[in-house]
């Protein structure tokens, strides 16, 4: 496929192109283009194509500017803010890193010296036991103190997590 | 002609936050030289849209977004015809990402002529017979060369493809469109002389 086959497709787009077609154009380019595909081709189209343009040019309303403005204002504005935020959350990030480095770290320095303190630990249910032991006697209930006590412990544990959850994503 | 605007984010961050909108820094004009973009470039990007798309509501939506897209471009003032341009590339490519979204199935996107009695707008009477038979990529070329006249290194700077593929596809897609609207011209008035797209 020939893509110009014309020498002539040239002189006749610019023409086109400065709207003095067919008014300011000699008769002999314009029984050329009559007559030569490609030039004909491109008269064509293009009186069509404007043709369409002006017929949708002039049917459009369109809006008012200033909304427009404004809107993009507000979007770079909104933009403006989350940059501003970016940093912030990456300093947040940050210190969550820090924190949990710093409870590994603990918590190595410790299974390194063997959990003395997990002894205590262990030896702390039993000391309530102890400690309640006329209270569960007269009790209704049985209680399991290493239960009453692991089970408020972990209930008040998920209800601050749940919190801080919240509290940190009510940003967003 | 405006002198060139300076592109420091941070003293464009109080400006912008306090709500001093007037003469943004990094947007590409203030107000009232936008008003006067907006009033000589809408009409002409409307139709660009419209008639590439087949569709005028997408074509009201995606003029807006253009535009509000381009005074959210930290995009140089080069001047109007340059400005233009931009704005050309910007609708190009929210038209192009429109194309590639996946199609939703709300009851606003079903075509209007499954609730009218009689069709009234279809796309094919606002693309024509024979914009209506071509594909998108070869109207938004033919529109952009024919009907803005825009040469093809800045058809290249709008669709984002080559020029020299410009050149292959523009000369095809003339070819085929000037075929068809001989043909148009040539069946009586009566005959359906197009598919539906």
């Amino acid at each position: 496929m020939m893509l110009n086959p014309c020498s002539r497709t040239k002189e006749v787009a610019d023409l086109l192109r400065r709207g003095q077609w067919p008014a300011v154009c000699e008769p002999e380019l314009r029984s050329h283009a009559s007559a030569c595909r490609s030039c004909g081709d491109l008269v064509l189209v293009t009186e069509t194509l404007l043709r369409a343009r002006s017929e949708s040019a002039g049917t459009v309303r369109i809006g008012s500017p200033s909304a427009l403005w404004w809107r993009a204002q507000l979007r770079r504005r909104n933009a403006a803010v989350e940059r501003i935020g970016r940093p912030i959350f990456g300093a947040q990030i940050f210190a969550l890193v820090v924190n949990l480095f710093i409870v590994v770290a603990f918590l190595a320095y410790q299974a390194r010296n063997g959990l003395a303190w997990l002894s205590w630990l262990e030896q702390l249910p039993q000391a309530y036991s102890l400690q309640f032991e006329s209270l569960s006697q007269s009790s209704l209930l049985n209680p399991n103190w290493n239960l009453l006590v692991l089970i408020p412990a972990l209930a008040s544990l998920v209800l601050l997590g749940g919190m801080a959850i919240y509290l940190a994503s009510e940003k967003q | 002609m405006k002198e060139p605007l300076p592109m420091h984010r941070e003293s464009v961050l109080p400006c912008v936050l306090a709500g001093d909108a007037p003469r943004a820094v990094d947007s590409p004009m203030d107000s009232d030289a936008f008003a006067g973009f907006y009033e000589r470039s809408a009409r002409p990007l409307w139709a660009y849209l419209a008639r590439v798309s087949g569709d005028p509501a997408l074509a009201d939506d995606l003029m807006q977004e253009s535009f509000i897209r381009f005074l959210c471009a930290s995009q140089p003032d080069e001047g109007e015809v340059a400005s233009r341009r931009y704005l050309f590339r910007i609708a190009t490519n929210l038209l192009r990402d429109h194309w590639r979204r996946p199609r939703q199935a709300s009851i606003e996107e079903i075509p209007e002529e499954l609730f009218a009695a009689s069709p009234s707008s279809s796309s094919a009477d606002l693309l024509g017979p024979a914009l209506a038979v071509m594909r998108p990529r070869e109207r938004q070329l033919l529109w952009l060369a024919h009907a803005e006249g825009y040469t093809h290194r800045e058809i290249a700077q709008i669709t984002g493809l080559a020029s020299a593929s410009i050149r292959i596809l523009l000369f095809r897609a003339r070819r085929r469109i000037a075929s068809l609207l001989r043909e148009q011209s040539s069946v009586p008035q009566s005959q359906p002389r197009w598919r539906q797209p």
